[in-house]
């Protein structure tokens, strides 16, 4: 596959490179890919000193056009700066699309590289495509992200969504403008904590560590049950999450992730991750999910956050025949989970237009596809 | 009469005095109301001790207790090595003079730091506490809490970036600071911020990863 790719526009410098120094990007995509790149501006890019270090600051509009026979639902770049972070990569990812052929459509990549002050030489970060959706749900690209995987379940979810605004649009447009506002409502008073992901062990010692079990919350038509699990909770960390799950249909599955949600000592609940598992588990057979990764919460102000509680669901499932089961909008709409899980990314689109331009315009949204 | 010493009435009360002395100072034990009281009350004071120790957590970890406490005297013993020679009493002086001198000149510090302190942009405060904190962790160890280990690779998601770090070196997916923007985090190794750009009103999921997803 690497040796098919095409260094369509390589390397292409920063506008003003000579004034800004230190990056060079390269875009890598493969001869037959479905996207072509128009342009790319890279305005505001900058570089700064800070203490004993140096900030590179990349911002690049880029502008695709979609040059194959199929609309485009998602397309996920990947990012890498070898020389910043060997170890490290990251990805931009756009979902809820719909690109017609020819049609070009934007992605913004802002950038930031921070590196020692003595290190010499320009920064070079290469992007390219990792994969691309279409409506047809049939996949294009190295896939090296798994991002066939979550544009799927984005997809998934997506349709799901679409299809319960409808139904409430059918009952009329105050009826769905209703829905709308309670959707709002949800994300506003949803919590979010900033995380910090550990490799292995625990990142501080402060506090006595202790193991605590799970309890489940079970969705009535999930394909999997989750039987047992527990994790080590020290303050505001968790880390090393173990679980046991069962297979409760008759197909096989080849990939699950279980929600993990977190309660603290004043009661608030927030959802910390998702433990996915790769796995091959037979219909009725049982298997066990095991996590060496260190959660972290840090409060910046106010109270320390301290784990009281933990709940696991079964988020996504992935069948070995390439399907998926997503919990169903009764199963969100019907339990605690309203309160924690974020909205799906078409939801918070729609809510966006809604907020934007109004119920009229959500409306011939939905009316379009 | 001559009573067992403190140590030998200890060590009957433990059942670690053995044969010869175990016979005589029990025997001594048994005639002397005195020194029966005090074997009674140490095996009393042993046996609140044997049940404090049982409510300790069943999943305590001493070997990393240990390990904690171990580094902890070490930070604790060279941080008195030190200071050792600002201890040492000056032989010349009057320690009265010496004693006024010294609250003059932490007085003149004091107020010399919080001047500095407010007067120094946000940045460069941060970058001097930043530079004395490496001078103390060179000087006498790094005290907890530590974060993780030089070598970790740590994936950062707040709500105005995400960010994998190395060492002294780091990558950050920025996004525009929004209302709707969920952080999210995968176990095998992936942190993520998920917005609607304002713009282009697209839904946006960046994120970053450490080793092979």
């Amino acid at each position: 596959m690497a040796s098919r790719k095409l260094l369509l526009l390589a390397p292409v410098w920063l506008a003003g490179w000579g004034a800004f120094g230190g990056v060079v990007t390269q875009f890598n995509l493969a001869k037959d890919s479905p996207v072509k790149l128009l342009s790319a501006e890279y305005g505001e890019s900058n570089e700064t000193a800070r203490g004993g270090a140096l900030l590179l600051d990349l911002h690049a509009a880029l502008s695709f056009e979609n040059s194959s026979h199929r609309r485009i639902r998602g397309i996920t770049l990947l990012v890498t700066a070898q020389d910043v972070t060997p170890g490290g990569k990251g990805s931009v990812t756009i979902t809820s699309l719909d690109v017609a052929p020819d049609q070009t459509f934007p992605v913004r990549i802002d950038l930031r590289l921070l590196r020692p002050l003595q290190a010499s030489g320009n920064v070079p970060v290469q992007i390219s495509l990792d994969g691309i959706l279409f409506d047809d749900l049939s996949f294009y690209g190295p896939d090296k992200l798994s991002s066939r995987r979550t544009l799927t379940l984005s997809e998934w979810e997506a349709r799901r969504d679409r299809k319960y605004f409808k139904s409430l649009l059918a009952e009329g447009p105050e009826r769905l403008r209703r829905e709308i506002l309670a959707s709002m409502t949800h994300q506003a008073d949803r919590p979010n904590v900033d995380v910090q992901v550990v490799r292995g062990g625990r990142a501080t010692n402060f506090e006595p560590e202790q193991q605590m079990q799970f309890a489940f919350l079970r969705l009535p038509d999930a394909p999997v049950d989750p039987v047992g699990g527990m994790a080590r909770i020290a303050g505001n960390e968790a880390r090393a999450p173990r679980l046991e799950v069962k297979n409760r249909s008759d197909r096989s599955i080849r990939y699950l992730e279980i929600g993990w949600i977190l309660r603290d000592h004043n009661g608030r609940e927030f959802l910390a991750g998702s433990v996915p598992a790769q796995l091959t588990l037979a219909p009725g057979q049982n298997s066990q999910i095991l996590e060496n990764t260190t959660l972290k919460f840090p409060q910046h102000g106010g109270q320390p956050l301290a784990i009281e509680a933990m709940t696991g669901f079964v988020s996504s499932v992935e069948f070995a025949d390439g399907s998926v089961w997503i919990p169903s909008r009764a199963d969100l709409n019907g339990s605690e989970l309203q309160r924690v899980i974020a909205p799906s990314d078409e939801e918070q689109r729609l809510v966006q237009i809604y907020r934007k331009k109004g119920i009229e315009a959500l409306v011939a949204e939905l009316n379009r596809f | 009469m001559r009573h067992p010493s403190d140590v030998q009435l200890a060590l009957l009360a433990g059942g670690d005095l053995r044969s010869w002395d175990g016979w005589r100072v029990g025997r001594h034990v048994t005639q002397c109301a005195r020194c029966e009281t005090e074997v009674r009350s140490l095996r009393d004071v042993s046996g609140r001790v044997r049940e404090l120790t049982s409510e300790l957590p069943q999943d305590l970890n001493w070997n990393r207790l240990a390990q904690e406490m171990a580094g902890n005297i070490r930070v604790g013993l060279a941080a008195g090595e030190a200071i050792a020679g600002f201890d040492r009493p000056l032989r010349s002086r009057p320690a009265r003079l010496g004693l006024n001198a010294a609250m003059v000149l932490g007085c003149a510090t004091a107020v010399f730091l919080v001047a500095f302190s407010v007067s120094l942009p946000k940045p460069q405060v941060e970058h001097l506490i930043g530079a004395l904190n490496r001078i103390r962790t060179e000087r006498i160890g790094r005290l907890a809490p530590h974060s993780a280990a030089a070598e970790d690779v740590v994936l950062e998601a707040t709500s105005s970036s995400i960010e994998v770090k190395e060492n002294d070196r780091a990558m950050s997916l920025m996004h525009p600071r929004s209302d709707g923007a969920t952080v999210s985090v995968n176990l095998q190794g992936s942190a993520g911020v998920r917005f609607v750009d304002a713009d282009t009103g697209q839904v946006t999921t960046n994120k970053v990863y450490y080793g092979e997803p």
